[in-house]
């Protein structure tokens, strides 16, 4: 689902008697998301990233703005009624409850509008196919084994992932097979079938190959319909009705009943309307409205399914039967389990929340929040709680199954590197405002700011304060480079990414060089990283990655500087110049 | 390490543990001797040996005065217990009940909450035996309840009303007055709850009925647990209810104490010049094994149905 917010705003009020003023969570956030993207809100603490994701769940009241899931506003819809998954920081998992029914729990308030069913011919219909091959079913129960001991529950569990069936259906299924006797299982299970079948017969009720419930064809006259429609059809040439009325109440009524072969009391209703209107003026007022009339009501008989023939009969063919109901139990156990396959904690459904490991938790929220099949999932920081390599696990799990899904997806962060490496797309906030949307690597190799280009990458860019003269960049007293565009002069911080440098070649553009002092190296394997200092450098140390072929040695090194790796940003409104 | 320090410990907790012993543990136990004693004066010590006859005495199974059968105390069996039964059946539940309902309603309304939890909170500082003079005028045959319900004249609790009223009224009473502490800690109990919790139900449309049975109850179950063995055991010590309201332990003159509850016959007891202490003592053992027993019932429910 595409969702589009416009304009949405966030004000919570001051307090003017303490001097306190308003504070503008989130201002004029305009940002359209695709249908089964994956987006991350990226910004630091108090950016308003998580409020925006609660307005958006509906938890949180927009000051203003709109926010729209496809055509339809839902800025001042309830929260349940939107149709979203919410995974909560610290998950907000019920402690009482096992995984099973936090999971289940979404599904118990659930409502569905759907075909009627017989679910207990679906299951008998999916054990008997099963039964088939009674030899696969018992191997599978003995597989279930633990210490040489077959238990229901193992069994039951076994068979549940073996067939993707509900609990219930391998409870029969091991009974049926425990004790040996299938046959006498599935005769029994074919006279409740016939059973049914007959009772439904008797109602006039079919049933389609998917156990869809069909009502009975109807074939009715309608009475309504047929007043109208002699009404009308008496109405329409008024000469003939004129010529009609001359005679007495009985003859006219005979002969309508002749003409029409309806009944008396419609004739005499019938009647009743001619005698009315045989001024000019009462005529046109009558036929209009008996005409409208008629039209209605055969617009409604056709909303409701039914064929209208001969102008006032009525038919209906066999259809299937709408229900509005809540889940089976059967039905939230196939969906717990598929979403637990989804997330890989089937192995844990008995357990309760405080059992698990942070990652395990993570996953039933996930599971929690797409068991019932949301338009849009909703994450807050939802690896926040995790060690380091869990994170990077969960993360990819995430997008696995956000892939598998193609659910349309929010991701709250303050973790740049989370949000590059999984979203189709982030978004980076900076006290309510958005700075930049784009895909990460755009975002990264093009920012639009100073706060962009700092937020991005690890170990994060190099600002120095510098100037624009006379068509060149300068740093302190050393030309970086040339600018392409002419641009009046001016003071700019400029940005270098860590891996912008390489080592100055002595004999080339020695004159297009920064020289840094190398204080540290730390070699990391692959590069080395050298902490540097500069005199005009915003900030403490200046973290540089080179190769790690390269000799350098501590003291005063001259670097020389991709030029694709520098940013120029005007140092009042911090705003990239392009050069 | 750990025994070196041990004496320090000790020092500190003389002080409660001394006044403990004299106060608590002694008393204790020196019921449970008493009550095995036959003819005990409490002045002089003197007895006439061990015996189990004071239980029979209070259960009305031996004759306080061997050879006379009138001498059997019944009042115990028959009307102290059943009492103390009731008073611990009717109250206790309806009062939790109630006191949840109404813990979970100033939970939810935004609109004044301070001022109604205040109201809610005022029986809890009023004396008990103000609040039975109160009840005394409410329930007074010419009294406010008569005339709201136009009953006027149906006896209550005056001398002459019948067990049934009475009751009726002992346990308004005791239920009105038990509610504000319950209240007071189930609401500190449910403000304890985290809000996500309810955030996470409403987004998945669970009704507000739901919420309160499946997330809020179970999450307040520690509080609910310790305020039901709380009450139950204040219940079974019922008596300065009766006091507070009818001061006597009869419904109609006659000498028959229908109006007894467990505790108002130990008091019974000691009272008059010859203090019958040995009896006494055997009610307070028996009215503690029954408050033990349940105690021990409910912790075992507990264990079930209690989230920690």
């Amino acid at each position: 689902m595409e969702i589009r917010l416009i304009g949405l705003t966030k004000k919570f009020d001051g307090d003017k008697k303490k001097n306190i003023p308003d504070t503008i969570a989130v201002n004029n956030f305009t940002v359209t998301i695709k249908d089964g993207e994956l987006i991350g809100l990226l910004g630091p603490s108090g950016c308003g990233k998580s409020t925006t994701l609660y307005m958006i769940a509906g938890l949180k009241e927009p000051t203003s703005g709109e926010i729209w899931f496809d055509d339809e506003d839902v800025t001042h819809l309830a929260p349940e009624k939107r149709g979203i998954g919410l995974v909560f920081q610290n998950y907000a998992l019920y402690p009482h409850m096992t995984v099973y029914k936090n999971v289940a729990f979404p599904l118990t308030n659930l409502r569905v509008e759907e075909n009627k069913k017989d679910f207990k011919l679906m299951s008998y219909d999916l054990i008997l196919k099963i039964l088939e091959n009674p030899k696969e079913v018992n191997e599978a129960i003995l597989e279930s084994a633990l210490n040489g001991k077959v238990t229901k529950v193992g069994a039951v569990r076994v068979l549940c992932e073996k067939y993707h069936c509900s609990k219930y259906i391998a409870a029969n299924l091991f009974n049926a097979c425990v004790h040996g006797d299938e046959e006498a299982y599935i005769k029994k299970s074919n006279e409740s079938i016939k059973a049914r079948l007959t009772r439904y017969k008797e109602k006039g009720i079919s049933l389609n190959d998917k156990f869809e419930l069909l009502s009975k064809p109807i074939e009715k006259e309608s009475n309504e319909l047929k007043f109208l429609l002699i009404a009308n059809t008496v109405l329409e040439k008024r000469k003939e009705m004129l010529l009609l009325v001359k005679d007495t109440d009985e003859i006219v009524i005979n002969n309508l009943i002749q003409k029409f072969n309806c009944s008396n009391s419609i004739a005499k209703k019938v009647l009743k309307i001619i005698r009315k209107s045989t001024k000019e003026t009462e005529y046109e007022i009558n036929k209009k409205k008996y005409s409208e009339q008629y039209c209605n009501l055969l617009a409604k008989y056709k909303n409701h399914g039914f064929i209208v023939k001969n102008g006032f009969i009525l038919k209906k063919d066999a259809s299937t039967m709408k229900i509005v109901r809540r889940l089976t139990k059967d039905e939230i156990d196939s969906m717990v389990r598929e979403a637990a396959r989804l997330v890989q904690i089937q192995d844990y459904l008995d357990r309760k929340p405080s059992e698990l490991s942070g990652g395990q938790q993570q996953r039933v929220a996930i599971a929690r929040a797409l068991v019932k099949k949301p338009k849009v999932l909703l994450l807050d920081e939802p690896l926040s709680n995790l060690d380091a390599r869990l994170r990077l696990q969960t993360r990819e799990e995430i997008r696995r199954i956000q892939k598998e899904t193609g659910i349309t997806t929010i991701f709250v962060t303050h973790d740049q590197e989370e949000a590059m490496s999984i979203c189709d797309d982030i978004v980076v906030m900076k006290n309510g405002l958005v700075m930049e949307k784009d895909h990460p690597q755009e975002v990264y190799k093009d920012p639009n700011c100073l706060f962009v280009a700092k937020f991005l990458g690890t170990p994060p860019i190099n600002v120095f304060k510098g100037r624009i003269e006379d068509g060149f960049i300068w740093i302190g007293d050393e030309k970086i480079t040339k600018t392409t565009k002419k641009i009046e002069n001016k003071d700019i911080f400029i940005g270098i990414r860590p891996e912008g440098f390489l080592m100055a070649d002595e004999a080339s553009e020695s004159k297009k060089c920064l020289t840094l002092n190398v204080t540290q190296i730390l070699t990391m394997g692959r590069d080395l990283s050298l902490v540097c200092n500069h005199k005009d450098f915003c900030g403490e140390n200046i973290k540089i990655i080179v190769d790690s072929d390269l000799d350098v040695k501590i003291g005063d090194v001259k670097f020389a500087i991709r030029p694709n790796k520098i940013y120029v940003f005007d140092a009042k409104t911090e705003e990239r110049i392009m050069f | 390490m750990e025994s070196k320090n041990n004496w320090k410990a000790w020092l500190y907790l003389a002080p409660a543990l001394i006044l403990m012993a004299v106060f608590t543990f002694y008393p204790l136990i020196n019921t449970f001797f008493i009550s095995f004693l036959k003819n005990y004066d409490y002045r002089s010590g003197a007895n006439d040996g061990f015996t189990f006859d004071n239980y029979g005495i209070v259960l009305g199974l031996v004759e306080k005065i061997p050879g006379i059968a009138e001498s059997k105390v019944t009042s115990f069996v028959q009307y102290a217990l059943p009492n103390t039964l009731i008073i611990t059946f009717v109250t206790v539940p309806v009062s939790v009940i109630l006191a949840l309902v109404i813990a979970i309603g100033l939970n939810n309304i935004k609109w004044c909450q301070k001022i109604f939890q205040t109201i809610f909170f005022m029986p809890y500082v009023t004396n008990i035996i103000a609040i039975g003079m109160v009840f005394s005028v409410i329930f007074s045959n010419n009294g406010i309840f008569n005339n709201l319900f136009g009953i006027s004249g149906t006896q209550w609790i005056s001398v002459g009303a019948s067990w049934g009223n009475s009751m009726f009224v002992l346990c308004l009473y005791i239920i009105w007055s038990a509610l504000p502490y319950k209240i007071l800690i189930f609401t500190s109990g449910l403000q304890g709850i985290d809000k996500q919790y309810y955030e996470a139900a409403k987004i998945d449309s669970t009704s507000k009925f739901k919420t309160a049975l499946k997330i809020t109850i179970p999450l307040l179950s520690p509080q609910i647990l310790y305020i039901t063995i709380t009450s139950f055991i204040g219940a079974f010590k019922e008596y300065n209810a009766v006091i507070g309201l009818f001061n006597r332990s009869y419904t109609s003159s006659g000498n028959v104490n229908d109006l007894y509850t467990v505790v108002y016959f130990i008091y019974d007891q000691l009272n008059g010049n010859n203090p019958q202490m040995q009896i006494a003592a055997a009610g307070a053992v028996v009215l503690f094994a029954i408050i033990m027993v349940f105690t021990v019932v409910q912790m075992w429910i507990s264990k079930k149905k209690v989230h920690y």
